[in-house]
């Protein structure tokens, strides 16, 4: 039997896997908390628009797909302020300007190809430089992660009140815009969009369904993200499954299996009540 | 009081009138933008000429050598494009309305094809598969290696790249001299003439294929997809596909490793990949096993470049053919 890290790629598929998990996953957290589950799906397709504008104008298509996410990153942000209760609407009408420009422009791009494969790429192939590239990405938003630890809890529930007490809202929101936008294009580039997008929301679901905290919300997404990510690899290394869909599917059945747990202690707990409990429970729920 | 409801009334008028205003020029604008783009598919030096639509790059490229002056053509999937993610326009459909025949491979390739053909309401389109006189391959067929087939293609049960052998690529000419001929029967001997010239050129490439890769029968060689079913066959050569018969796949790590051994045990030192599509996973097995690589096209599709440049299916088959004898050399 091959063992798994006998393969050069296999450990580069696992280094940055983890490394972008947790990424993932503390950026996930955040966004949840603002409501802007989907920004992964928005700016990873929004990037597209970069890559045909830089095969277009004749610039390196990756800093185009990084330039497309910081812009579209900050139009959400400037039009989820505005839409009030419809903030979850920015990431929708940025997503659909990003699909949109990405194909006309693609009407245009005459040289290069199926840009898709040039913009998503694959767990399992990963080259040198992207592994440097996800290090040293790794390192700078971890650490703005924890120096930014405080101010990043405020905002993410409630901006005002954050604003209210001295937080400089403006900036830090600047600063976490950045960084996910420049997370979710290097990381889609590196693994694929399916991944990054994916990870971003249900790890952090799946979380909430037993963490008490805002920290051990973060903790626990990170420990599902990076066993989903591990697990769906080893999967794929020894059964022949797409990675990319294993992850995924792995991170859903954590989040199954984490609530149906939440469920079976709900009603476990409600059973050892007092008889007159357990009745009034039953009433609850036949009135709901 | 009275006149600031005033004011407020003829500011909410002139808004409202504001807004039609500018509805109204978007409109207008949107119908000048399209009356602008809109080209007839066929210039205005395609008068007189047989009008065809061809579906994919080999299929022009033959239309073009048989008709000659003779005929008008157009390319469905543009120059560049990987035809396994393209999607008709509706200046495709126009083309089609105003075409006297469209060519396409068939045999799985254009699975677009059949839609298209069931939408259009020209009586007169004749249509051609043009691989219809190819014996074809099973997709199954070119797993003579046991590892080496590869059970999920979406392409059909046959393999459609019949053009990479060139004595495919001839019956495919014959095939379409026929339906030009019977389309346009004053100037059958020119189209006889010209399907002749290129036969040669067919015979002459097969002859070339036949001797440059005699010493290598029997070896593997890597390919991005299993696109060399054709080629294999008729010169007694193995491919080993990263992904299947469409191109359009993620492999998986267990592939990977499984591609990753044979490297080894089938003594391999070139990894092929295409020209339309990143090169990155060719790139990470040859990191790992210390191959090179280089560029073999499965003539798909052509870039705009090549095509000014003066390549076509017979200089790419050739270039093909060096990348191949450096592979194994």
């Amino acid at each position: 039997m091959p063992t798994i890290l006998q393969y050069a790629y296999m450990q580069r598929a696992l280094l940055v896997g983890f490394l972008l998990a947790l990424l993932v996953a503390c950026l996930g957290t955040v966004m949840v908390h603002k409501r802007l589950s989907l920004i992964g799906d928005a700016l990873s397709h929004s990037s597209l628009a970069g890559v045909a504008l830089g095969l277009l104008l004749g610039f390196n298509p990756i800093i185009g797909a990084i330039a497309a996410c910081v812009v579209a990153a900050f139009c959400i942000e400037g039009i989820r302020k505005k839409l009030g209760n419809h903030s979850e609407l920015a990431v929708a009408i940025v997503m659909s300007t990003g699909i949109g420009l990405a194909g006309v422009m693609s009407g245009f791009v005459k040289s290069a190809a199926d840009f898709n494969s040039f913009l998503f790429g694959s767990i399992v192939a990963i080259s040198e430089m992207e592994t440097y590239m996800v290090i040293v990405l790794a390192l700078v938003v971890l650490l703005a992660f924890f120096l930014l630890y405080k101010e990043l809890f405020y905002i993410s529930f409630d901006e005002q009140a954050a604003a209210i007490s001295g937080v400089p809202v403006g900036v830090v929101n600047a600063i976490f815009t950045i960084l996910t936008a420049v997370t979710i294009s290097i990381a889609a580039r590196t693994v694929g969009a399916l991944i990054v997008s994916s990870l971003m929301v249900v790890p952090v679901a799946a979380a909430m369904t037993i963490a008490r905290s805002y920290k051990t919300t973060i903790l626990w997404a990170a420990v599902i993200s990076i066993t989903s990510t591990i697990g769906g690899l080893v999967l794929s290394f020894y059964c022949g499954l797409k990675p990319g869909g294993t992850i995924v599917l792995i991170a859903v059945a954590w989040f199954l299996i984490l609530y149906l747990l939440k469920w079976l202690r709900g009603r476990l707990t409600s059973g050892n009540r007092s008889a007159d409990g357990a009745k009034r429970a039953s009433e609850e729920s036949k009135g709901a | 009081m009275n006149s600031k409801n005033m004011d407020n009334r003829s500011g909410v008028g002139q808004a409202r009138f504001l807004t039609w205003i500018l509805v109204a020029s978007m409109l207008l604008g949107t119908m000048g933008l399209l009356s602008g783009c809109r080209k007839s598919g066929f210039g205005k030096d395609a008068e007189g000429k047989v009008k065809v639509v061809a579906s994919i790059y080999p299929m022009y490229d033959f239309v073009k050598r048989i008709g000659g002056d003779l005929v008008a053509v157009n390319m469905m999937v543009p120059a560049g494009t990987e035809p396994h993610a393209w999607e008709p326009s509706t200046r495709d459909m126009m083309d089609l309305e105003e075409a006297d025949l469209v060519v396409y491979n068939g045999a799985g390739m254009e699975t677009w094809m059949a839609d298209i053909l069931g939408t259009v309401q020209n009586k007169d389109l004749v249509k051609l598969e043009a691989s219809k006189d190819v014996p074809l391959l099973r997709v199954d067929h070119e797993a003579d290696d046991h590892d080496a087939g590869h059970e999920d293609h979406d392409h059909g049960e046959f393999d459609p790249h019949v053009w990479l052998s060139p004595s495919n690529a001839k019956l495919e000419m014959r095939a379409i001299a026929d339906a030009l001929i019977a389309i346009d029967p004053d100037h059958t001997e020119t189209y006889e003439q010209n399907y002749q010239t290129a036969a040669a050129e067919c015979d002459k490439l097969m002859d070339e294929y036949r001797m440059a890769l005699a010493p290598y029968e029997g070896k593997y060689i890597v390919v991005a997809h299993e696109a060399y079913g054709y080629l294999c066959h008729e010169f007694n050569l193995n491919q080993i596909g990263i992904e299947g018969v469409s191109a359009d796949q993620e492999p998986d790590a267990a592939r990977m490793r499984e591609i990753i051994d044979m490297v080894g045990e089938y003594d391999i030192h070139c990894i092929f990949f295409e020209e339309l599509v990143d090169p990155k996973v060719a790139e990470t097995i040859a990191g790992e096993t210390g191959c090179q690589t280089a560029a073999l096209s499965p003539l798909d599709g052509l870039t705009q470049a090549d095509i000014d440049n003066g390549r076509d299916y017979f200089t790419v088959m050739r270039d093909n053919l060096l990348a191949l004898q450096k592979a194994f050399a």
